[in-house]
């Protein structure tokens, strides 16, 4: 099975994944308490208006038809008006997508950075401090509930030592000025990526530290040091680069994790992105809103997932040969 | 590592020197020689007994128990260490049954203790009055020697008296000046503290006399100055069964009565002074026709306290201790039934795909990739907001999403343990499927399934309380989750009352942390392989 095939079925696997959710999402639907004609109908119509309606919707269509349907809206983005705002759900996520995606970036970076480079370190320094902080870190990000990380960032940054914005994405009258705008924008995200940073990187640190460490027991690396070769290009070119498809594996499969926290984080932070917005529709009963939101989250897992096959499928040479995509 | 592994062996092969007989160590020999997994042991132990000793642990019940205190009362010993918390109030509440009053009664006056359910009320036995007319005045004579002094104060606050509609019957009994109380119940406490923000006062009363008789009752709260303040009173005529009162400082109309402005509070008025302060509680009675007896339940007062407690109240006065204490019971019921539920469904799934291979196995396998590659936290929360909000679909929703790891853990001990002699032998001697998965392979990765268990808890547990922070939990228990998302919706922060963030936290934190140290300790002994996986 060469990489053509091992990609061709990772694109399956994520139609299939999509065509689960699109179906699970139909399914809820349905299933929500209160018929969806009485949301959208008001009961003083007469009855032909009503059926007008209904006709409009569809609604009287045989469910395969209302199915094909919904399946063809959802994929052109047509996710409905809110009930609360009366705003396409499509254009309200629009708005806060760029938020959420650069929260999740800078989350991210700086996440992986600061965790495999204390990983590597420590795996370097056995017994040095640089470990005990990263086997710390592990366990506190095995065990500390993220969120209680968060308001205690918030309590003490927020309030004790007021220093930070407390909630928002930018300053409630923004500052005049790309380049202010910019640094209201950086100032609101310290707290949030800050503290999704803080909570993530021991995982990965601990993670790449046990990769590395048992690279760093193989064979070739003995040979590698008994050349004479410098401590650093053995680090860093012979055993991180065998680590790296395990690793980048790891940065792409904690993906819908990062998606879950980021939930948490927004909510938290009152971030003007999509997560907190699928917990408002949600707690609102504003069904369409929670469905678009749901969709739009899943979708980006979703893409990210591929990404990551087709991530790992580049970086590990077994797979490109053909040595069967299964772990 | 091989450092650690060579002296261990080595110690291994001195020990099975010194022994005649070379033994394999127990599990638990094995254990207890891991600090992490006997100290994780001891904080699960400890937890799992405050859960069954939570009634003896904590006096409140975490709901029912409202209005203990002010809202977001600080806990008590802060107000001993924190000058900015020193002198606060604690709640005092008062159940004033005959013992607790010093009575003062006028000439022919009976007082005596009367059954009131559990506690003792106060009967009062009036005279008839002997003079017809005119009655005020004349029973100036009988005054107590105090009620002069009361008398003239009492006027001075009920002077300011507002009644605009002149409709409530309560406060005709002020127009005499002269009061002069055929009783006088009194009760002092002292009060040495800050301003609370709010007091009330209930009673009960009953009335038997003839239906011309009228009588008079009033509460009155004096301050240590003397300055005597009017919380109620009414002039019943004839009998009265069940009369009731609550006075509440937060009411708009004890306002009025007392006379205070719009913009000040009764309790901030009343409670201006420090020291003894006194309940009283005053009877009367003109009746020509007959003897007047007047009951008079206990009497509640209270001061609604801005400090309680080991951790102080949350924004509905509910004790946060009890919450906390409670909570324990919640979080490890919700992890352990939502843990056990996700490790029969993975190690179900993961025996029969793993045995049966083939189609069964590409196609759970499958299910188990699409589901690890649905973010868990958005499903979680549209569907717990469906569901309903209840402990239970709180389980089914964290178990029916966290199988898949184990289920690809058990699938590949099975791969390796089917094609063992073991099962072969038991194959060929005819062996069913079912037969051959249940007794044979699956106790081989019972100690896989078990570390995979209890590390399952924590995560299980965390998961509960981010969804209780989010508002998903169940509002009809007290969980930690929750405890953290009122701090933050009701004003923790504002307040900057880290004693009812830092617990909850903390709690949940210690106990993942035990989990995964009895886990982590587990797995090292029982699964050396798997150790860098988990």
């Amino acid at each position: 099975m060469g990489f053509r095939s091992y990609l061709l079925k990772r694109l399956f696997y994520a139609v299939v994944v999509l065509f689960v959710i699109l179906t699970f999402n139909y399914v809820l639907f349905r299933i929500m308490p209160g018929d969806p004609e009485k949301m959208i109908l008001d009961p003083n119509f007469t009855p032909e208006a009503k059926m007008e309606l209904r006709r409009q919707y569809g609604l009287d269509d045989p469910p395969l038809t209302q199915y094909l349907n919904y399946m063809k809206s959802l994929l052109t983005f047509d996710l409905g008006m809110s009930f609360s705002t009366r705003r396409l759900v499509w254009s309200e996520l629009r708005e806060r997508l760029p938020n959420t995606i650069v929260l999740f970036m800078v989350t991210f970076v700086g996440t992986a950075a600061l965790g495999i480079s204390l990983g590597v370190s420590s795996a370097a320094n056995r017994g040095k401090f640089s470990e005990q902080l990263v086997m710390g870190a592990g366990l506190f990000a095995h065990a500390v509930p993220s969120f209680f990380i968060q308001l205690l960032l918030l309590l003490l940054f927020g309030y004790y030592w007021p220093i930070l914005p407390i909630h928002g994405t930018i300053s409630a009258p923004p500052p005049d000025g790309a380049w202010a705008q910019f640094l209201d924008r950086a100032w609101h995200l310290i707290l949030p990526a800050g503290s999704n940073i803080v909570i993530g990187f021991g995982s990965w640190a601990l993670y790449t530290r046990n990769t590395m460490l048992e690279a760093l027991g193989q064979d070739y690396i003995v040979t590698a040091r008994a050349k004479g070769l410098p401590r650093r290009e053995i680090l860093y070119h012979h055993s991180l680069r065998s680590v790296l498809p395990p690793i980048v594996t790891l940065i792409f499969m904690s993906l819908p994790g990062a998606v879950s926290g980021a939930v948490i984080t927004e909510s938290i932070f009152s971030w003007h992105g999509v997560g907190r917005y699928l917990l408002d529709a949600t707690l609102q009963m504003d069904y369409p809103a929670a469905q678009g939101a749901f969709y739009l989250i899943a979708l980006a897992v979703i893409i990210s997932n591929l990404l990551a096959d087709i991530a790992y499928g580049l970086v590990d040479p077994r797979i490109r040969v053909g040595a069967g995509a299964k772990r | 590592m091989t450092q650690n592994q060579r002296t261990a062996e080595k110690a291994q092969v001195a020990k099975a020197a010194a022994a005649a007989a070379p033994r394999r160590l127990t599990f638990w020999e094995q254990y207890r020689r891991k600090p992490q997994g006997v100290a994780g042991l001891l904080i699960v132990a400890l937890y799992i007994a405050v859960a069954v000793f939570a009634p003896v642990v904590s006096k409140y019940d975490p709901m029912e128990d409202m209005y203990l205190a002010d809202n977001i009362a600080v806990p008590i010993w802060l107000t001993k260490v924190n000058p900015r918390f020193r002198e606060l109030p604690p709640t005092m509440q008062f159940n004033l049954g005959f013992d607790s009053w010093e009575v003062t009664a006028a000439d022919g006056v009976e007082v005596t203790g009367w059954e009131f359910e559990d506690a003792e009320g106060i009967s009062i036995d009036l005279p008839a009055t002997e003079a017809p007319e005119p009655v005020e005045g004349e029973d100036g004579a009988d005054t107590p020697p105090d009620s002069e002094d009361s008398g003239e104060l009492f006027s001075i606050v009920s002077n300011v008296q507002w009644d605009p509609f002149g409709l409530v019957t309560s406060g005709q009994g002020t127009s005499r000046d002269e009061a002069d109380e055929a009783v006088s119940l009194d009760f002092s406490f002292d009060y040495d503290y800050k301003k609370p923000q709010t007091f009330s006062a209930s009673m009960g009363y009953h009335i038997d006399a003839p239906s011309d008789a009228s009588t008079f009752i009033e509460l009155d709260l004096v301050t240590p100055s003397g300055k005597a303040f009017d919380l109620w009173d009414t002039t019943a005529y004839g009998s009265v069964s069940n009369g009731s009162f609550i006075v509440d400082a937060r009411d708009f109309d004890l306002k009025m009565r007392l006379g205070i402005s719009f913009f000040d509070e009764p309790a901030d008025v009343v409670f201006s002074e420090r020291g003894t302060y006194t309940v009283r509680v005053k009877a009367r009675s003109d009746s020509v026709s007959g003897p007047v007896n007047v009951r008079i339940e206990p009497v509640s007062f209270g001061v609604l306290g801005l400090a309680h407690g080991l951790l102080g109240t949350d924004h509905m006065g509910s004790d946060l201790w009890a919450q906390l204490v409670y909570g324990t019971r919640i979080a490890l019921a919700i992890g352990l039934s939502a843990a056990f539920i996700a490790v029969f469904i993975g190690t179900s799934v993961g025996l029969i795909a793993g045995y049966l291979g083939g189609i069964v196995d590409e196609v759970l396998m499958g299910v188990v990739d699409v589901l690890l590659s649905i973010p868990t936290m958005p499903v979680l929360i549209v569907l717990g907001a469906l569901f309903g909000k209840s402990v239970m679909n709180v389980v089914i929703l964290l178990a029916l999403f966290s199988w898949m790891g184990i289920a690809r853990i058990v699938r590949s001990q099975t791969l390796s343990l089917k094609e063992r002699t073991f099962v072969e032998a038991a194959k060929a001697a005819g062996g069913s499927s079912n037969y051959i998965m249940v007794s044979h392979i699956l106790p081989n990765t019972m100690p896989l399934i078990f570390a995979n268990l209890v590390l399952r808890i924590p995560s299980a547990i965390l998961t509960e309380a981010s969804l209780s922070f989010l508002g998903l939990g169940d509002p009809r228990v007290p969980t930690w989750g929750r405890m953290l998302q009122n701090a933050r919706q009701f004003g923790a922060f504002t307040k900057m009352a880290w004693w009812w963030m830092l617990p909850p936290g903390i709690a949940l934190t210690g106990l993942a942390v035990a989990f995964v140290f009895i886990g982590n300790s587990v797995n090292e002994i029982l699964n050396p392989r798997y150790r860098e996986r988990s």
